[in-house]
């Protein structure tokens, strides 16, 4: 062991072990590719459309954490500082995607035509949504020392006025499925390349290391 | 004894009080993960440490004699599983390992 024990760098690298897997970029890639199709979801399936945009990636996240990460990564309990980072990351994150999804709900009902007309272009206030987006997961990026969040939230930030600038050229649903098509597609590759060479180096430990674990 | 050969003495007196079940690398390794999380498990220790199981194994056998670890049998799930702890007695042998370092290295 060569190396200078460095406890910061030890911490993150414990932070890290479950991010650093191949599995969130995956999910996030299928949130993207979710978004894509979205208005022709919403179109066949009314408001529940919701549910199919955010159900296939949690279910990527909670079952590949059970059966692919966890198995080969084994379990870790944190401290109370990574629990209240947890806490607080938890907090923003609701707090941030219920006013989101308040604003977009807003505008989509026709609440902001005149101020929307009047002081800010379509683009515009998507470029804002996208900037706050990006500042957001920015910050969970920053607690969570997983810097990859912040490419999501850049893939995000900038798809929603990428789509609404193109929804302009192109009309819908070809806005999305451009937009967010590519930008998904493109986190979905990089993730499955991510999680094959996480398989491929990390194998299910042989049954010895499983008798240790299970006691 | 001449006041120079006193003080290289002195100054090498913090490496010879250290603790050694702590100052062997793979056991400091091994501290130092346990020390800025909660508690792991056998797995996670082995992939963060890099080491073997039979290493690993051993070296947790010594740190659990020397009272710095504790070995917990949790549920996770329905199944039970092993966890492994620092104990505040590894605690405060690893904050004093730390401490005496700082001072040699400071002092050199």
């Amino acid at each position: 062991m060569n190396e200078i024990i460095n406890l910061k760098e030890i911490e993150k690298r414990s932070y890290r072990a479950y991010f650093q897997t191949g599995v969130y970029d995956v999910a996030f890639g299928v949130l993207i590719l979710s978004f894509a199709i979205a208005p022709v979801l919403r179109d066949v399936l009314g408001l529940f459309y919701i549910l199919f945009v955010i159900i296939p990636s949690s279910l990527i996240i909670l079952l590949g954490m059970k059966y692919l990460i966890v198995p080969r990564v084994g379990i870790v309990k944190y401290g109370e500082k990574r629990e209240s980072a947890k806490k607080k990351m938890r907090i923003i994150t609701v707090l941030s995607t219920t006013i989101l999804a308040a604003l977009l709900a807003l505008t989509a009902a026709g609440v902001f035509p005149g101020f929307i007309g009047e002081t800010l272009s379509g683009v515009m206030f998507m470029l804002i949504i996208g900037i706050i987006v990006i500042i957001l997961m920015g910050f969970i990026a920053y607690i969570m020392y997983f810097k990859n969040m912040l490419y999501y939230g850049l893939a995000i930030g900038i798809g929603i006025p990428t789509a609404e600038f193109l929804h302009g050229v192109v009309g819908a649903p070809l806005d999305s499925l451009i937009t967010f098509g590519t930008l998904g597609t493109l986190l979905l590759i990089y993730g499955l390349v991510n999680l094959s060479c996480f398989l491929k180096k990390y194998p299910i430990p042989k049954e010895e290391m499983s008798n240790e674990n299970s006691g | 004894m001449k006041t120079q050969d006193k003080k290289a003495i002195d100054d090498v007196q913090p490496l010879t009080t250290v603790d050694k079940v702590i100052h062997e690398p793979a056991r400091l390794n091994i501290m130092a993960h346990l020390y800025v999380i909660d508690r792991a498990d056998f797995l996670f220790m082995m992939r963060q440490t890099g080491l073997t199981f039979g290493n690993l194994s051993a070296h947790m056998s010594k740190l659990e004699a020397a009272g710095y670890i504790k070995i917990i049998k949790e549920f996770v799930g329905k199944k039970p599983h092993t966890m492994l702890k620092l104990t505040e007695k590894g605690k405060q042998a690893f904050d004093e390992y730390r401490k005496q370092m700082k001072q040699f290295f400071n002092e050199i």
